[in-house]
């Protein structure tokens, strides 16, 4: 084993030990008055109860499947044998991640409004920090996973045939979608669970009662604040750790796969790099989380300021350290392969400032939407699409040059068919190279819902103004940091969706060597054959041999199908999860209806409402109504292999990745200005609060909430699960198909 | 249980209840079984201020009784036409402010000192007529020329406030007024032009009638109650003391939408 693979078990201990002395840290603050705390246990026993009802249900999921695997495995030996275990332990590693954070979240809250009572830079450091648990969490536990597993397989297989290393990196990569279906689950269900709860508590809380937002009477007020934390910080932190160890497998794959003929000591090598340089990101987060800080009477843009320089710093240092260790490593086209991690990380960059062009009030597409409000809320609806259909462009274009400049640089400085394998072990190391920050930019995701919570907890408990400035200044920052965390989680979806769809075919390989090892030979769609003792010519084939077999062709049906029922998926999702989330929120809204019908004290403040009902009622709607989209994701590609074969599923992966990427970059975009729209009129402009301009505004915002909490997150778990479904079953698709 | 008198402004009602200001106010604005929903703007009145001949006050005693289960009776009506200029000023102890979800703010009478700023004011009335109206004068002056009955168009007696005008308070040409919510902005200018420039009177109505909720956010200086004899100011506390004191009415008055 490389000597430098040890960075990465060390570096998920760093980061472990680092969220826990944070963890540790932040609950020695105090949750303040009574009235903070017991608003603060309102929301941990409500997000507690909705993730023991998620988990029950994710958990019957993931040990049904991995029957299913184990029936593949097993008794057809259609698939590899660990695949049912490695499925695991990628669910159970994304839910624990999920876990620890939104814990963490709901104890952080009512801390970080306490601690604004005695600085901003207090509150910032007690939210921030409690994010930074979140996020070292997910990096330490996905190196953990990897590390464990890599560990193990290469002592079960040995690393001495360049063969084994190739089946250990793609046997590796099955148990991304364990992670997968968690987050799926995590996204769509806290997406459905936090708007149902937030449009419900809206439309009659405030339309309908006029109840102020965060107000203790809204019986739906706590669900929503649960919300932020099943939603925004179990979700995401169970998204992008799928999308971390997604991303860092499949250029182990891609690199076991380049380097195949190079010896194993140089494979060996190019597998762990995608490792260590995650493993390097995340020490490099831990330093990153101590550059932020701020002053006390600190601008908008000065904690926004106090955020880059923990994120920027951390990337720079990446930067310079990275061409250290790969010069360490001696590892093979070293100046390419960092050149593309650069791009990556620039990628990202560009990614994320776009988000926040297009999201922030304090640019002019957000301006413009508002400025439509001021004839009417259909001119905030169309002007909303048309801004989101644009912001699509900035992203699509840096994903589109980072994976053009990456390939050039991972293929030697060539555009060659002959290295389009190194070429695409060069876009899997741009993809790292983005993630590699992981650690503390989801700290900064994290971060949004907390001080979101805070200053909800504030209002309700009725602090001081200069403390509640100091809450709003931090929510503010955090509504920010989550449109551009939105933007990050979707490119790097994006990315990770190409690496996948490389080593989808590394996977189908593997399974025509299970086919072969059976005894049998194998037909190629193009006529051609491969005997059951070829195992040889199959290990030689390369990606361009392998499109040819398989009649990976745009004029071949069978991709146009694919690509075309890839596309519809993206939309057919988005429509049942935005349907989902309307019928979610009609439950809700007679629910609070009823609550004010039947319990007269509510509103004089003589009656505490029913929360737990709220917070129950979006707990079964999330569950019930995620069960469409979530069958839908799974069975997809299954049915596509099963029908059309390989070339009707790359088609279906392209189509869903072109189409998904655009609509949820669309959807997150849209909904994420509507919302700051509204925000720009509510700080006096266009008349303000009150005025039509408003009401328009809030229209949008209404309209918004799925798109961007919602329907848009969930389409980039869609794209990366039925990659990673695709990847599982290859076996099964190589063994089986219609046409 | 005690008895309290009410002197409404929307509608125009003098009510008896059992109900101090703050219930009284929040069964206002929110009703009680009807679920009815609405900003409320009403008086306290002393009873011993009235004339007993304008009201039948007897009726007090008689029927704003508890109900049989012992409950407080809500709301008795006693004078529903004409009834503000049946109330002399000296009887308004306080008004009270309910949100549209039942918070109230109770603010109490004092002399009304003008600022000594020579600015374009606008006021909204609210009883007994309800046109909103931009004017030279200071709410002394306006309320004592609405209230001159030598005047062809004049009331007995007015509530009204003073709504705020921001930047265009002394110029009515000033580009940011972006925190106004009021509808049709160019037609508030056009009256401040016309004010200004255009003629010799002191007032021009904006809006003939008030459409909607009036919103909290945009009163100056506060309330007032005029007639021949005089004002009565009910002044908004600051906004800081809003924020620190009546945080929780203060934010219930920022969610209303209205104009």
């Amino acid at each position: 084993m490389p000597i430098w693979f040890w960075l990465v078990p060390i570096a998920s201990v760093v980061a472990l030990s680092a969220a826990y002395g944070f963890f540790r840290h932040m609950m020695k603050e105090s949750e303040g008055t009574q009235t903070m705390e017991r608003i603060a246990a309102h929301v941990r026993a409500g997000a507690v109860a909705y993730l023991k009802q998620q988990y029950r249900v994710v958990g019957i999921v993931l040990v049904s499947l991995t029957g299913v695997f184990c029936v593949l495995a097993y008794v057809f030996h259609m698939q590899n044998p660990w695949v049912p275990f490695a499925f695991l332990t990628g669910g159970f590693f994304s839910g624990l991640a999920g876990f620890i954070g939104m814990r963490t979240a709901t104890y952080a809250s009512a801390r970080t409004a306490n601690a604004a009572r005695h600085s901003l830079n207090h509150g910032l450091r007690v939210a921030f920090r409690s994010g930074a648990v979140m996020g070292l969490t997910v990096v330490g536990l996905g190196l953990l996973d990897i590390a464990i597993w890599f560990w193990v397989l290469t002592a079960f297989y040995g690393t001495d045939d360049s063969h084994q290393v190739v089946v250990i990196t793609t046997t590796m990569l099955t148990f991304g979608m364990g992670a997968a279906v968690q987050s799926l689950f995590a996204r769509v269900g806290g997406g459905i669970f936090t708007k149902a709860a937030d449009v419900g508590a809206d439309l009659v809380g405030k339309i309908e009662a006029g109840i102020p937002e965060d107000d203790p009477r809204n019986p739906a007020t706590i669900a929503d604040n649960v919300g932020d934390n099943v939603g925004d910080v179990a979700g995401m932190g169970a998204d992008l750790y799928e999308s971390y160890v997604g991303v860092i497998l499949a250029s182990a794959a891609l690199g076991a796969a380049a380097y195949a003929t190079h010896g194993t000591d140089v494979q060996l090598k190019a597998v762990i790099a995608p490792m260590v340089i995650g493993a390097l990101g995340t020490l490099l987060s831990v330093v990153g989380v101590f550059f932020v800080r701020t002053g006390e009477k600190a601008t908008q843009k000065q904690l926004l300021g106090s955020l880059a320089r923990g994120i920027n710093g951390a990337a720079v240092m990446i930067g310079a350290l990275s061409i250290l260790v790969m010069w360490g490593m001696g590892l093979d086209n070293m100046w390419g392969l960092w050149l593309a991690l650069l791009v990556g990380l620039l990628t990202g960059i560009t990614i994320g400032r776009a988000a926040e062009y297009f999201t922030s009030q304090g640019y002019a597409p957000t301006k413009r939407i508002a400025g439509a409000s001021k004839t009417g809320p259909a001119t905030v609806i169309i002007g909303g699409v048309g801004e989101g259909m644009l912001s699509i462009a900035i992203p699509v274009m840096a994903v589109v040059v980072g994976t053009a400049l990456a390939y050039f640089f991972g293929s030697h400085f060539e555009f060659s068919t002959s290295t389009m394998s190194m070429g695409l072990y060069g876009i899997g190391i741009a993809a790292v190279g983005m993630l590699s920050t992981l650690g503390i930019t989801l700290a900064t995701d994290a971060y949004g819902p907390i001080a979101d919570n805070a200053g909800g907890n504030a209002e309700m408990s009725g602090l001081p103004p200069e403390v509640r400035e100091r809450t709003d200044a931090l929510d503010s920052l955090g509504n920010t940091t989550a449109a551009t965390g939105k933007g990050f989680a979707i490119g790097s979806a994006a990315l990770t969706g190409i690496a996948l769809l490389a080593s989808y075919l590394e996977e189908v390989k593997i399974g025509i060597s299970h086919v072969l090892e059976r005894g049998n030979s194998y037909r190629f769609p193009d006529g051609s054959e491969l005997v059951s003792t070829a195992q040889d010519q199959l290990q030689a084939l390369g990606l361009m041999d392998m499109m040819a077999r398989f009649e990976v062709v745009l004029i071949n049906p069978k991709v146009i199908v694919g690509m075309f029922m890839g596309a519809m998926l993206a939309f057919v999702f988005s429509g049942i999860t935005m349907k989902a989330v309307g019928r979610a929120a009609g439950q809700m809204v007679d629910e609070v209806r009823r609550q004010f019908r039947e319990m007269p004290g509510i509103m004089s403040g003589a009656q505490d409402p029913d929360y737990a009902r709220c917070v129950s009622i979006s707990t079964r709607a999330a569950q019930r109504e995620m069960m469409v989209p979530s069958i839908l994701a799974i069975a997809a590609p299954v049915l596509m292999g099963l029908v059309f074969g390989v070339p009707g599923v790359l088609g279906l992966l392209a189509g869903a990745a072109a189409a998904g990427f655009s609509l949820s970059m669309f959807m997150a975009n849209a909904g994420g200005a509507w919302d700051n729209a509204k925000k720009y009129i509510e700080e006096g402009h266009l008349g303000g609060k009150g005025s039509e301009a408003h009401k328009a505004a809030v229209i949008g915002d209404t309209v918004g909430d799925p798109f961007k909490d919602t329907s848009g997150p969930g389409l980039n778990i869609l794209v990366k699960l039925m990659s990673m479904e695709a990847i599982v079953v290859a076996g099964v698709t190589v063994a089986v198909h219609l046409v | 249980m005690a008895t309290y008198l009410y002197l409404s402004i929307i509608p125009e009602a003098l009510v008896a209840s059992m109900l101090p200001p703050d219930d009284f106010g929040l069964y206002y604005a929110i009703g009680s079984a009807k679920r009815s929903r609405g900003q409320a703007i009403f008086f306290s009145v002393d009873r011993d201020a009235l004339d007993r001949a304008d009201f039948p006050l007897d009726e007090i005693d008689a029927r704003c009784v508890p109900h049989p289960d012992g409950s407080p009776k809500l709301s008795i009506y006693l004078s529903i036409y004409r009834v503000l200029e049946r109330v002399p000023r000296e009887a308004l102890t306080a008004l009270h402010l309910a949100t549209d979800d039942g918070r109230v703010l109770t603010v109490k009478p004092t002399q009304f000192v003008p600022d000594g700023e020579n600015r374009a004011h606008l006021y909204q009335e609210f009883c007994p007529v309800t046109p909103r109206i931009v004017s030279r004068l200071n709410p002394a002056e306006f309320g004592a020329s609405i209230t001159d009955g030598s005047h062809h168009v004049s009331v007995p007696r007015i509530a009204f406030a003073e709504l705020t005008l921001g930047n265009l308070k002394n110029n009515a040409e000033h580009p940011d007024v972006d925190n106004l919510p009021y509808p049709n902005i160019g037609h508030l200018r056009d009256c401040l032009r016309e004010l200004a420039f255009g003629s010799d009177k002191a007032t021009k109505t904006v809006l003939r009638q008030m459409t909607d909720e009036v919103l909290f956010r945009t009163i100056r200086n506060g309330f007032f109650v005029a007639d021949a004899d005089g004002i009565t100011a009910f002044p908004l506390p600051s906004r800081d003391a809003l924020e620190r004191e009546h945080l929780a009415w203060w934010r219930s008055a920022q969610t209303t939408f209205g104009h």
